[in-house]
């Protein structure tokens, strides 16, 4: 049945066509053709019907083998294809499934369980839409993400973006704020460490005598991105030379200044989230909340603690710097209990990186004992 | 461009400033939410004899305060045996270092003197690794007689300064103590300190008392006796052991007092015409008030502490379960929904939470709730236990074990509302049906 079909199909739509270039080709090339075209034939055929299921391909295979033997209209059925790729010069990669499509009309009674061949005529972009909307989704999130972290600078926004970019501070700041200061990893801490360093002098000159800094400022550019803003910077292409100069100028001022004056660089890279987490284990070994109250045990204190270079805690400086959640009394137990908490486990200097010192010198403790309550 | 310019420097300008504040100045911050719980470790050494008669005292007193302490479940003891430096003069300053070493992280020394009869008994704590003082040192003055009692208020100044709670160490219990088998068990009232110390008989043994309950004031105490072949409300002055009936009316059966927070009122069931419900009745007139009306059985009332509510069992539901109402009677409303019955409620001193006697599946429990019946929670299991009692700072509860069989023993038990540091309560012979006093002043 379905050879029947197919090989009425075939010279139907051919013979059209096929009868200009027939006429202009002797009858044996047009048999060398057959068979040299018969083959790629195959191609278009079995794609279609290859694509839903491998089995029908042998099948799907000898039919086209036999109408070239047997009859000529199939050459013809390779001469479409080339008018059409002809019309259809634009879309490339998609010429082909339409080329299918035209195929397919036959070949849905053979195979109809594909969908594809149905949709390529109906929604063919639709459905490749899909797969390229999908990762564009997915893409907006990180942005936003990154924003946040790295607005980290609370004051850079408002200051810096006052005037331009309005949107950055009313959406950068919220989640900025809170989240830079939970969140402290060591790739983000370090850019916002980084860009006040050197950004200590510019302010002080705007010196542009120097054209060495620019590569420097090639460098900085970085940095200065997630602070200001992005913006600013695709704006720039009118002029890139000019604005790379005045800006890398600016920059490198800034860099130079600051590169100098912060040598020693007493803030150091902050502490990674491995060795905060170190100190927070450690203190909290000692938090012993055994013996409190039931209402000290919904007292939240912050503690402040001062620490030697040896990681040892000034037992002087440790003090109560606000309670939550009790009275004054139940909050001086809450406070009793996590001082002990930093003076015991922090009698042989708390295991912290030396080098980073300038960070962990002055440490605010937060001890929330929601989790330790009694239930 | 200038523009863009302009503003670049500037905010970097601005930033400049900014950033060099935020290194230097913002502190590392991190916060803490897992600690452990565990008992703060601290040491007693014996106080020092200030006088020559003061020696055995003063090892006496020490031992009393660490058992106090130890006792609670939140402190354990550094025995003397592990320490560093020897305490001879209340005076000298504390080497730290040497508590320190042996991570005694409380530290009580004290001093004692006595003259004659009279007991002087000074004291204070520190805070070993803060090397402060735990509040100012205290002084206690007494009879050689009440030693104890004051070794309990040492007791109750160091944990009340450590924990931010009230202590209940100088405190006494009265119970029902039991002798003899089980089908011919002797009762009679006894009072002791809350540790077990100092027993002493309120009643003989010749008719059952049951259930003696505290006044406000710790001078009086109410219980139920059979003494008149069927039960009616006693009421006994502590202090010159006189006891008196309450409800003298005839042929009327009234048990399970309790006192009104204000001392002057008290609240009973009496069973009449074969219904009981819950009266009040005052005790000076002789005044009562009938608070509830219905068919079943209503029992065991408990005033909340500001003396507005009352909580008490009934079976009007069809099953034992727990009710609130006025304290002037009223409507009331059922606070437990959970599976089994429950009974002998007790408000918290704290007003908090109400404890409670459940049965369920076979088991006996005895578990608090909030006073809205949310949050149940059971702190014991066992054959049989029941007759929660209030330690005076809420922290607390004591209640009646029996153990199964017929040489099963009635033993007092306390636990902590945690539900941890579940303990036996030693007393001479079998006792239950404890009710916790206030502290004494």
């Amino acid at each position: 049945m379905g050879w029947v079909a197919f090989g009425a199909w075939f010279p139907s739509e051919p013979l059209p066509s096929q009868v200009q270039e027939v006429s202009l080709i002797s009858a044996a090339e047009f048999a060398r053709l057959s068979q040299d075209v018969a083959a790629p034939e195959l191609s278009p055929e079995p794609a279609t019907l290859a694509v839903p299921d491998t089995a029908n391909l042998p099948e799907v295979a000898p039919p086209p083998a036999e109408s070239t033997t047997e009859t000529q209209p199939e050459p013809v059925t390779q001469v479409d294809p080339d008018p059409v790729v002809e019309d259809r010069p634009d879309p490339v990669p998609e010429a082909q499934p339409e080329a299918l499509t035209e195929i397919t009309p036959p070949s849905p009674v053979e195979v109809p369980e594909l969908p594809t061949p149905i949709r390529p005529a109906e929604r063919p972009d639709a459905g490749q839409q899909v797969d390229r909307v999908a990762p564009v989704p997915v893409a907006p999130p990180p942005p936003d993400a990154a924003p946040d972290e790295v607005a980290q600078p609370e004051i850079a926004p408002e200051e810096g973006a006052q005037d331009p970019q309005e949107v950055q501070e009313a959406t950068a700041p919220e989640a900025a704020s809170d989240r830079i200061v939970t969140e402290e990893n060591e790739s983000d801490a370090p850019v916002a460490s980084a860009a006040p360093a050197r950004s200590v002098r510019p302010k002080a000159r705007p010196q542009r005598p120097d054209p060495a800094p620019e590569p420097a400022v090639a460098e900085a550019a970085p940095e200065p991105e997630p602070t200001p803003d992005p913006a600013p910077e695709p704006t720039p292409t009118e002029a890139p030379a000019d604005r790379a100069d005045a800006v890398g100028d600016a920059l490198a001022e800034a860099l130079s200044g600051g590169a100098e004056v912060e040598a020693p660089e007493p803030s150091g890279p902050p502490l990674s989230a491995g060795e905060k987490d170190a100190l927070r284990v450690a203190v909290s070994s000692c938090w012993n909340v055994g013996s409190l109250s039931s209402e000290a045990l919904r007292t939240t204190v912050i503690v402040g603690v001062s620490l030697s270079q040896d990681g040892k805690p000034d037992t002087g400086s440790i003090k109560m710097l606000s309670s939550s959640g009790g009275s004054a009394a139940a909050a001086r137990q809450a406070y009793e209990a996590a001082r002990r908490a930093v003076i015991r486990c922090g009698a042989k200097g708390f295991d912290l990186p030396p080098e980073k010192y300038a960070q962990w010198r002055d440490i605010e403790m937060t001890f929330n004992p929601e989790r330790m309550r009694i239930r | 461009m200038r523009q863009f310019l302009a503003g670049l420097l500037i905010g970097a300008a601005a930033l400049a400033p900014a950033g060099i504040v935020m290194a230097q100045s913002t502190p590392l911050r991190i916060e803490i939410t897992d600690g452990v719980i565990e008992p703060l470790p601290f040491a007693v050494p014996d106080f020092v004899a200030e006088t020559g008669t003061a020696g055995e005292l003063s090892a006496q007193i020490a031992r009393v305060v660490a058992a106090d302490l130890a006792g609670t479940g939140l402190f354990r003891e550094v025995p003397a045996s592990a320490h560093i430096s020897r305490v001879t003069d209340f005076d000298a300053p504390v080497q730290y270092a040497d508590w320190k070493a042996i991570n005694a992280q409380a530290l009580i020394t004290g001093g004692v003197s006595v003259n004659g009869n009279r007991l002087t008994v000074r004291f204070s704590g520190y805070d070993v690794f803060s090397e402060n003082m735990l509040g100012e040192g205290l002084q206690f003055s007494g009879t050689t007689e009440g030693w104890r009692r004051m070794a309990h208020k040492v007791s109750d100044a160091i944990y009340s300064r450590i924990t931010g709670e009230s202590g209940y160490f100088d405190s006494r219990v009265v119970f029902v103590s039991e002798s003899g088998p089980k089908n011919d068990r002797r009762k009679r009232l006894a009072i002791m300190d809350y540790d077990g110390a100092n027993v002493q008989y309120l009643t003989n043994s010749s008719a059952i008392v049951l259930a003696p309950r505290f006044s406000p004031a710790g001078d009086q105490v109410l219980y139920t006796s059979y003494e008149s072949g069927f039960p009616q409300v006693h009421v006994l002055d502590v202090a010159r052991v006189q006891r008196r009936i309450l409800s003298p009316e005839d042929g009327v059966m009234s048990f399970a007092p309790r006192f009104a927070p204000d001392g002057r009122t008290v609240v009973f069931s009496q069973s009449r015409g074969g219904n009981t419900d819950i009266y009040r009745m005052e005790i000076a007139s002789g005044n009562l008030t009938r608070l509830t009306s219905a068919p079943s059985i209503e029992t065991a009332p408990s005033f909340s502490p500001d003396g507005s509510q009352i909580v008490f069992e009934s079976d009007r539901s069809g099953s034992q379960q727990l009710y609130v109402m006025a304290a002037n009677g009223g409507e009331a409303r059922r606070i437990s929904f959970g599976s089994g019955r429950y009974g002998t409620p007790v408000w918290s001193p704290r007003g908090d939470l109400v404890a409670f006697t459940k049965q369920n599946r076979g088991r006996f429990h005895i578990g608090v709730m909030r006073t809205d019946g949310s949050e149940e929670r059971l702190l014991t299991s066992s054959f049989l236990d029941e007759g929660p009692t209030w330690a005076p700072n809420g922290r607390v509860i004591m209640f009646t074990r029996e153990t199964q069989g017929a040489s099963g023993r009635a033993t007092l038990y306390s636990v902590d509302i945690s539900g941890r540091n579940l303990k036996p309560v030693r007393t001479p012979d079998g006792a239950s049906d404890p009710a916790w006093s206030p502290l004494q002043n």
